[in-house]
């Protein structure tokens, strides 16, 4: 039992790349200099230093249920490379295909078995986008942010900042002022995307933080999966990930978008981790469209994240599906908002928090309909698990309704895992801690059906690697 | 013996505490014209004490109707339930805010609330903000929330059997109510019950 409860992060290990930094603090300069560096044009400067400007006037966010150490932003560096080579090498740094190799990334094209297009990204820059040939064919466009702004500026103008606006909150302003790269994706009209689109996020460097930024348009009638999943090494500072990603879902148009989020999250005593203050919304802004969120959160010290849509377009609809678990000293305040704005739109909610040690795991949710959400429609259930009496699990939902036709319910539980279930596995030869992972699994079943292949089997593991320790 | 509150224009600030092994009932109203602004604080400061707090309110006109309770489980072996359900129309706009409050050594804790709505006419709001904080892990809790309409199936059945629309609405909204009105001492039940009879066929 005890050697079991010892399992360290997996991802924990630190890839000897030769870096580039640029000096640590943040001040118009800086942003100047991250803004030559990826050779921007004047646009983009712009935009970058308008949501400086507006980032230094606002407040931190002190409304969740977080207990946040003051953070300095003087003391990041905001944009950390691995070195290029006198001429930048086309084959990818061994090193560097190592750690994402390690990852278990098909980075190679040898590995078109497993069907998926990746785009990863090393601290700030996005190191290489497989399978862009193939995609290129259908007119799908997938490639690294930086890289769609010089190829594609017509596209990225039209459509950044127009789900997240540069001032839409704190975190959200500093990665507009400060973002390093990202994906970029444009699913052209009624192109069903052959494969599933992926992204790999990593933090490597000491003292950085990562601010990476996606941008997602699927145009009229397309179909696009795409998965996301991070890790970083651990180390005794906490380091900051604040991203942003916008969805746009034109009319008909299908978007799913799955996270499986695996940051350090800091050692047994809640020393380190990243700090992941993430704002992730998607627009349905056509007729029909649909948007659907899964995420499995099991890393960071600290996630405050709330994957939101906002359902513009009649009969449009949307899901979000998420499982969060905390282990030890973390804190987690996730959830998702639902804005009901056009006719017969639709939503769905399903949440499992899972807490054990001495974790926080607070699950905070807002539907909203509008007075023109005529028979706009909610269900969410949320439902919290404890393991253990040192934490703690809290369920914030906010429900407005304006519209008479519309009708919203909600529900949430709160229990821990009963002594009959466990009692019924160990009498049947299953130890404590493996039926813990089976209840855990069964519990969050719902929630894991929906996560593609690929994710699946992964998730699966990791919410039994983070509660290992966590019984007994 | 459950105390029943008919609640008046203005505000409402009650702090109740429960002692050991006592148990304390309660039913709020709120007619039509009032507009109120309540404030519950429940303290369960002994161990093996309940409280059940049940609450109506039918809002027609223009009134603002706020509820906001917090259920605080200190000890061990506490009970809490909460049903407060509401019917909504005019211009009018409720917010209603619950929160129960586990700390950690309240183990063996069953709470349980539910806020119900019913939404008539495009003027009028409902917000609701039910909340669970929970740091003990033997407990049960749980809360619902809905913001809905009338049914228009059971509306047909009615009609279909000869009851007009008018009063298959009221027989709809009037057994919406009831479970709250159950809770009240069969000796005042009757005249309340006429009460809401009244009020919602004036809306």
């Amino acid at each position: 039992m005890e050697g079991l409860a010892d399992k360290e992060y997996e991802h924990g290990f630190v890839t000897d790349v030769e870096q580039e930094f640029i000096p640590k603090g943040l001040n118009e300069d800086i942003i100047r200099l991250i803004s030559a560096k990826k050779e921007e044009p004047e646009w983009m400067l712009e935009f970058r230093l308008e949501a400086f400007r507006r980032w230094q006037k606002m407040p931190l966010p002190k409304w969740a249920h977080l207990d946040i150490p003051e953070i300095d932003f003087q003391d990041i560096i905001y944009y950390a490379a691995p070195k290029k080579a006198e001429d930048r090498p086309k084959e990818i740094d061994p090193e560097l295909a190592k750690t994402f190799d390690k990852l278990g990334i098909p980075l190679h094209e040898r590995e078109a078995l497993a069907g998926v297009a990746v785009d990863a990204v090393f601290d700030s820059v996005s190191v290489t986008t497989t399978f862009r040939s193939a995609l290129a064919e259908k007119g799908i466009i997938f490639c690294s942010f930086s890289e769609a702004v010089k190829e594609h500026p017509d596209l990225v103008r039209k459509y950044l900042a127009s789900v997240v606006p540069v001032g839409d909150n704190f975190y959200a302003a500093l990665n507009s002022a400060v973002f390093s790269d990202g994906s970029f994706v444009y699913i052209p009209k009624g192109v069903r995307c052959p494969m599933e689109l992926s992204s790999y996020f990593r933090i490597n460097a000491a003292g950085t933080g990562q601010f990476e930024r996606t941008l997602i348009v699927a145009d009229e009638g397309s179909y696009v999966s795409y998965m996301e999943g991070c890790t970083a090494p651990m180390r005794d500072e906490n380091q900051l990930h604040a991203a942003v990603v916008e969805i746009i879902v034109e009319k008909d148009a299908e978007v799913k978008y799955s996270t499986v989020q695996n940051w350090y999250p800091g050692d047994k005593e809640g020393k380190g981790g990243i700090y992941n203050f993430v704002t992730k919304r998607g627009i349905c802004k056509g007729s029909g469209s649909h948007l659907s969120w899964t995420q499995v959160e099991t890393g960071s010290a600290i996630t405050w994240k709330y994957p939101s849509t906002i359902l513009k377009g009649d009969n449009s609809s949307s899901e979000f599906y998420s499982v969060a678990v905390t282990n030890n000293y973390q804190q987690a305040d996730t959830g998702t908002k639902m804005i009901h704005i056009g006719r017969n739109t639709r939503s769905r909610i399903i949440s499992k928090g899972i807490s054990a040690g001495r974790s926080q795991n607070s699950y905070r949710g807002l539907v909203k309909m509008m007075p023109g959400a005529d028979n706009a429609r909610n269900f969410s259930q949320c439902d919290s698990l404890l393991i253990g009496d040192k934490c703690g699990a809290h369920t914030f939902p906010y429900i407005e309704n304006a519209n008479k036709t519309a009708v919203v319910e909600h529900e949430a539980t709160t229990s821990k895992i009963s002594e009959d279930q466990l009692f019924y596995c160990n009498q049947r030869g299953i130890g404590p801690e493996e039926a813990v992972g089976l209840i855990v699994n069964g519990y969050a079943r719902e929630v894991l059906a929906k996560l593609p292949m690929e994710f699946a089997v992964e998730a699966q593991k990791l919410l039994q690697v983070s509660l290992e320790g966590s019984v007994g | 013996m459950t105390e029943v509150i008919i609640v008046s224009d203005g505000q409402l600030v009650r702090n109740i505490e429960v002692q050991s092994g006592q148990r304390k009932d309660m039913v709020l109203l709120v007619y039509p014209g009032v507009s109120c602004d309540v404030k519950l604080d429940v303290r369960l400061a002994g161990e093996g004490a309940e409280a059940n707090i049940y609450g109506a309110y039918v809002c027609g006109g223009e009134e603002r109707v706020k509820i906001a309770v917090d259920m605080h489980h200190d000890l061990p072996h506490c009970n809490s339930r909460q049903l407060f359900k509401g019917i909504a129309g005019g211009t009018s706009k409720v917010d209603f805010y619950g929160k129960i409050i586990v700390v950690q050594d309240a183990q063996r804790t069953e709470a349980y609330q539910e806020n119900h709505n019913l939404l008539l006419s495009d003027g009028a709001k409902v917000d609701t903000k039910p909340q669970l904080e929970i740091y003990a892990d033997d407990v049960k809790c749980s809360h619902g929330a809905t913001i809905g309409r009338l049914n228009e199936e059971e509306q047909f059945y009615m009609r279909s059997r000869g009851i007009t629309l008018e009063d298959a609405r009221v027989l709809q909204m009037i057994s919406f109510i009831a479970p709250v009105l159950e809770n009240i001492p069969e000796d005042e039940r009757e005249a309340v019950a006429a009460k809401f009879e009244e009020a919602v066929r004036s809306i």
